[in-house]
């Protein structure tokens, strides 16, 4: 390993020095001794120098060494680095403009889904709090991406980061699907990875907003009050349409579920009842770009394509979550693999 | 006992690009604006423009406005850059 080392007296004395150089979220981290930082990239199989990816705006090289010890900083176990390293490689990626996303006054967060059999090997519960404290391996994973935006794209609050007001996703924001109990295909298959292959989405997300509705059975009642959600979000938030992601816990999952409708049909129903009419910006206070433009009608989803629907939460309450993409289309989600070559050519032979 | 701990910064700087000389006066000089798109530049881009013209003496103002205020400016734009002899972005909410 090449990273600078350096002696400190203690635990105690470690939080001190990563929190006056400026390299932590304002909580306590795990000291990344080589040892810790070893043990996380001998699980992933790579060398220290592995390059992970290349920011592509500010050309910031990012390898797995530098990664790793953000990741053990922020409490991953060495089974999650894999995690951690391939939603840095979706991050990366031209589409998802990280270096927007993560420097724009909005103050978005990255979102991270969780596919696949690595939920289980790595203990990730996506039931009871899902989007919160739910688990160890979810609320490291989510941490470790914001621990090295801050340390290795310099994403500090007031430096690149320029957010206004941000939430508190940015600590961590991740969660993992309850494959195990739903009907739907895993949002990583909607979105081309093969089935039984883990996998990451990235998404840059607002913070989520809880709608409820207990007195419904009919899939198209429950899913109208998440439809309203994200006509809200278009009105006071911003009017253009990209990736929305949607949390349907079990309760009201199981409702959609019994008439048959699948992600597909929940998405193609989203499509067409999340929209707004521009005037409606003027019943808001935001008459002023109304402008001769009041009967444009715009889609919360440019496709029903563009909505991610997660099966996740506790199995009790008629709760669901839309989660507002960052600013429209500018960003797109972005699905990756875990460990494996989803568009290598098979061996022959 | 004591601990030794890494670096968790990124000690491998990418390529980047260095600043370009500055000029010792904007007289007769031609400035570039590039601007974000958004609503709050106009105004801002308006009264710069008078201020370079009737304070420093600037010859020239070539406003561009890029297509995503969340990106880098387009290669069209940046290729631009080279013919003016000052810059201003960046700004604009």
């Amino acid at each position: 390993m090449t990273s600078k080392a350096y002696d400190v007296d203690d635990f105690a004395a470690a939080q001190e020095f990563y929190h006056s150089n400026g390299w932590t979220d304002g909580l306590p981290v795990v000291p990344p001794t080589e040892t810790a930082v070893e043990a996380c990239l001998e699980w992933a199989l790579m060398p220290p120098d592995q390059l992970i990816g290349i920011e592509p705006v500010r050309e910031q090289p990012i390898t797995a060494e530098k990664l790793a010890i953000n990741a053990v900083m922020a409490g991953c176990l060495p089974m999650h680095f894999p995690v951690v390293a391939t939603a840095w490689q979706a991050m990366m990626k031209e589409e998802f403009l990280l270096h927007g996303v993560t420097s724009s006054t909005g103050g978005c967060a990255v979102l991270v889904i969780i596919n696949g059999p690595i939920r289980l090997e790595i203990g990730a519960n996506p039931t009871f709090n899902a989007l919160a404290n739910s688990d160890r391996a979810t609320a490291a994973i989510g941490r470790a991406l914001r621990l090295a935006l801050i340390n290795l794209l310099d994403v500090r609050p007031g430096g690149i980061d320029r957010t206004t007001l941000g939430h508190p996703g940015k600590f961590s924001y991740c969660l993992a699907e309850d494959e195990e109990d739903t009907d739907w295909q895993p949002l990583s298959v909607v979105r081309g990875i093969p089935e039984g292959i883990s996998a990451v989405t990235v998404m840059a997300a607002m913070a989520p907003r809880q709608i409820m509705n207990e007195w419904t059975t009919d899939p198209r009642e429950i899913l109208e009050t998440f439809a309203a959600e994200m006509r809200a979000n278009q009105r006071h938030y911003s009017i253009y349409g990209g990736n929305y992601a949607i949390v349907i816990p079990k309760q009201l999952r199981e409702h959609i579920q019994a008439a048959g409708w699948t992600k597909r049909n929940i998405a193609e129903f989203l499509y067409e009842r999340a929209r707004v009419r521009r005037a409606e910006w003027a019943e808001v206070g935001k008459g002023s770009i109304v402008r001769d433009r009041g009967d444009r009608i715009h889609a919360a989803l440019e496709s029903p394509d563009h909505l991610l629907v997660v099966a996740a939460g506790g199995p009790a309450g008629g709760f669901g979550a839309v989660i507002p993409p960052w600013m429209g289309s500018k960003t797109k989600a972005v699905t990756a693999a875990i460990g494996a070559c989803v568009d290598c050519e098979p061996p022959k032979g | 006992m004591t601990l030794r701990v890494l670096d968790p910064t990124n000690e491998m700087k990418g390529v980047g690009g260095q600043p370009a000389a500055r000029p010792s006066s904007l007289q007769g000089k031609t400035v570039g604006f590039i601007s974000n798109g958004k609503e709050g530049t106009k105004a801002y881009f308006g009264h710069l423009e008078r201020m370079l013209r009737d304070e420093l003496g600037v010859a020239h103002i070539i406003c561009r406005t890029k297509s995503n205020y969340s990106a880098p400016a387009e290669a069209a734009i940046v290729d631009e850059i080279k013919r003016w002899q000052a810059v201003v972005t960046g700004v604009g909410d």
